[in-house]
């Protein structure tokens, strides 16, 4: 385990690092990263109760133009207020992070998530506007965002409202809310046979997804 | 102790030998290959997901009876693949190498622990040695499970408790099988819990057997050291190697630790050269005036093992893996038990209490307590399972939160992972560990003394 971790490190090690580099040099952007006390939740049904999973792991990045830490209008931050150019924004969350306090029923989701093949669900951001009013102390702020949602191996463009809220110490925290549908992503929700009486659990299709995403600049 | 297991581990044998399809067509059957991989979705709508859990390869450290016991258990769970085995006697590594075929054998613990392939380990070893074999497996990153008692010095118990508490990244789990236990656990959530027994008044235990508790060698200095449990320097006795398990179940159902314990013991029939008696008793005294008398023989059989628990409302027998309620005739209605089974005992009417009893559809049935079946699977099985899937995920869960956020932030990891103990399965902690092993020595000690040994509030306390 020790190796692997260890050659999974580098990797990122890695990757962050040919990526700060090429963003540096091509935009100057400002990095924030991904830190602890996140969450995120996904609420759903079924025909006999309702069900929620919670993690606690929002891995990621955001970049924007240095403009962001001192303009809290955002006024003169480009990439926050044109569509022409944007921030750069990747969230990851580890689908066995997501629990539900029920140890099968954990790994019947990851089964159904094809969590083997595809571990992580990755929002990739394409677009981010801010929508209406931004006050005073530049917090909080709405903005509308687009981008790409990737799980279980099916990416799909989604639109999404976002809030944000300036914290000391160069932090931010993120939060939305999404509706979706497991079947748009391949996944077939679990129908089980409830055990003795022969009738079935039909897992409902939609679901909510609601984050807390918190990043601090680097 | 347990019963042998033997038939289940030759049809696994056998399965692992010959290939599935050369059986199904002995028997009869005619190989569809379209049929092998399963579709997600059955024609009447149901999904075919198992949630099976992922492999965590262990070694056993200690191959003697109860490791053998160990690893034929392992043998039947599909997610803890032995893949390595460590004994110093030859003779005991060679019986066990035939059990499990694919482990690695190891002479020496440490360079078991050095095996990559190794991800925990399970030590089975005598008491007095595990210290020092657990200290080294938790520096080697090996997730442990570690048999009860966890030591025979209160010393070397709280030297396990404070390693096993600082390493944080590996999850540990004392042998403490009941905890893991579904009838127990169900008893303990559904019934101890809900106070069904009204104000807990005490509790009585007993583990009766006839057997020498000797084991023979024919190297005789092989037979001193294998039967290490007849020697006070090292061993428990019968209390603390046998006794344990019940006495750490009271401390759990009532929620408390004992402040004293009264005991008595003596050498009464197999006066062999050993000094561990083979006849005790011990009243535990709790805080709030509740106790626990709880004996032990192993030279007389009768009634064998039990607990019964007594409270103002009602009476709880435990005993061969089922539990009865014996109500008062002022107790309050609780509702389930109308529909609960009743069995007869003598003159007594005692409503049963497996999980799953009280359903609507075992309203009215009638069974005797001599021919109702126990749970197939066995509380050693439950605990290992426990410990296979907590482990995985407690490494999985470190994986995931330091690809995430670096592993710099110690203190960010230890919150995130004590917050992902709410999901762990059922299984004792390295807390519930050090406090049984502590009530174990106490009782021990006051049997060796024929009197009464305070135990300070201090020697529990866990900083």
């Amino acid at each position: 385990m020790m190796k692997t971790k260890t050659i999974l490190w580098s990797l990122n090690l890695l990757a962050a690092v040919a990526v700060s580099t090429a963003v540096q040099a091509a935009d100057n952007l400002v990095r924030y990263m991904a830190r602890p006390g996140g969450s995120v939740v996904v609420e759903g049904t079924s025909t006999v109760h309702d069900w929620e999973v919670e993690g606690k792991i929002i891995g990621g990045y955001f970049m924007v133009e240095p403009a962001f830490q001192t303009d809290l209008s955002l006024k003169s931050v480009k990439s926050l207020t044109t569509k022409e150019t944007n921030p750069k924004a990747v969230i990851s969350i580890p689908i066995r992070s997501l629990k539900s306090g029920k140890d099968t029923m954990d790994r019947i989701m990851q089964e159904a998530m094809k969590a083997d093949k595809n571990p992580m669900i990755r929002f990739t951001l394409k677009e981010m506007v801010v929508k209406g009013e931004v006050p005073e102390s530049g917090s909080p702020v709405t903005f509308a965002t687009k981008g790409d949602l990737s799980v279980s191996g099916v990416t799909k463009e989604i639109e999404m409202d976002v809030t944000m809220e300036r914290k000391p110490a160069k932090t931010l925290v993120f939060k939305g809310e999404k509706k979706l549908k497991m079947t748009d992503f391949g996944i077939t929700p679990p129908s089980p046979k409830i055990p003795g009486l022969g009738s079935i659990i039909k897992t409902g299709d939609e679901v909510t997804v609601k984050f807390t995403w918190i990043v601090k600049a680097r | 102790m347990k019963k042998e297991n033997q038939m289940d581990l030759n049809r696994r044998d056998f399965l692992r030998g010959g290939s599935l399809a050369t059986m199904m067509m002995m028997m009869g059957g005619v190989p569809l290959n379209a049929a092998e991989e399963k579709a997600e979705v059955n024609p009447d709508g149901t999904t075919n997901y198992k949630g099976e859990a992922k492999p965590l390869p262990v070694g056993v450290i200690g191959c003697g009876r109860w490791g053998r016991e160990i690893i034929q258990t392992l043998s039947t769970i599909p997610f803890g693949p032995v893949v390595a085995i460590c004994d110093t006697y030859g003779a005991y590594l060679r019986r066990a190498g035939r059990m499990a075929k694919e482990a690695k054998q190891y002479a020496d613990y440490r360079e078991l622990l050095a095996d990559d392939n190794v991800k925990g380990v399970i030590v089975a070893t005598p008491t007095h040695q595990h210290k020092q074999i657990v200290l080294d497996a938790l520096a080697a990153g090996k997730h442990v499970y570690c048999e009860a008692p966890l030591a025979h010095t209160i010393d070397d118990a709280r030297e396990i408790l404070e390693a096993a508490r600082k390493a944080i990244t590996v999850n540990f789990q004392p042998g403490l099988q009941n905890r893991s236990d579904k009838q127990i656990v169900n008893l303990y959530n559904y019934r101890i819990k809900a106070s069904v027994i009204g104000t807990p008044l005490k509790a009585r235990g007993q583990y009766h057997r006839k057997m020498s508790w000797r084991f023979t060698s024919p190297n005789p200095e092989r037979e001193k050291e294998i039967n290490w449990r007849l020697k006070r320097d090292i061993s428990l006795g019968l209390l603390g190697e046998l006794g344990i398990h019940q006495l750490d179940m009271i401390n759990w159902f009532f929620g408390l630790l004992p402040v004293s314990v009264m005991g008595v013991g003596s050498l009464r029939h197999w006066d062999d050269g050993r000094d561990v008696p083979d006849n005790v008793q011990a009243v535990l005294r709790y805080p709030t005036g509740i106790f626990h008398s709880y004996e032990a023989t192993i030279c007389n059989s009768f009634n064998a093992e039990m607990t019964k628990l007594y409270g103002t409302d009602s009476a709880i027998l435990m005993r061969d893996r089922h539990a009865w309620m014996f109500k008062e005739a002022d107790a309050p209605l609780l509702g389930w038990e109308v529909y609960s089974r009743k069995d007869t005992f003598y003159n007594e009417s005692g409503l049963v209490l497996g999980a799953g009893a009280t359903k609507q559809t075992t309203h009215g049935a009638k069974s005797t307590p001599s021919t109702e079946e126990a749970d197939p699977i066995s509380p050693l099985q439950y605990s290992l399972q426990a410990f296979l899937i907590n482990s995985y995920d407690h490494g999985a869960a470190v994986q995931d939160f330091t690809s995430m956020f670096g592993a710099d932030d110690k203190e960010a990891l230890r919150e995130y992972l004590v917050d992902a103990q709410k999901s762990r399965v059922a299984a004792a902690t390295v807390e519930d560990g050090y406090t049984a092993t502590v009530t174990a020595i106490k009782a021990n000690e006051a049997a060796l003394k024929n009197g009464v040994v305070e135990i300070p509030e201090s020697l529990f306390k866990i900083s």
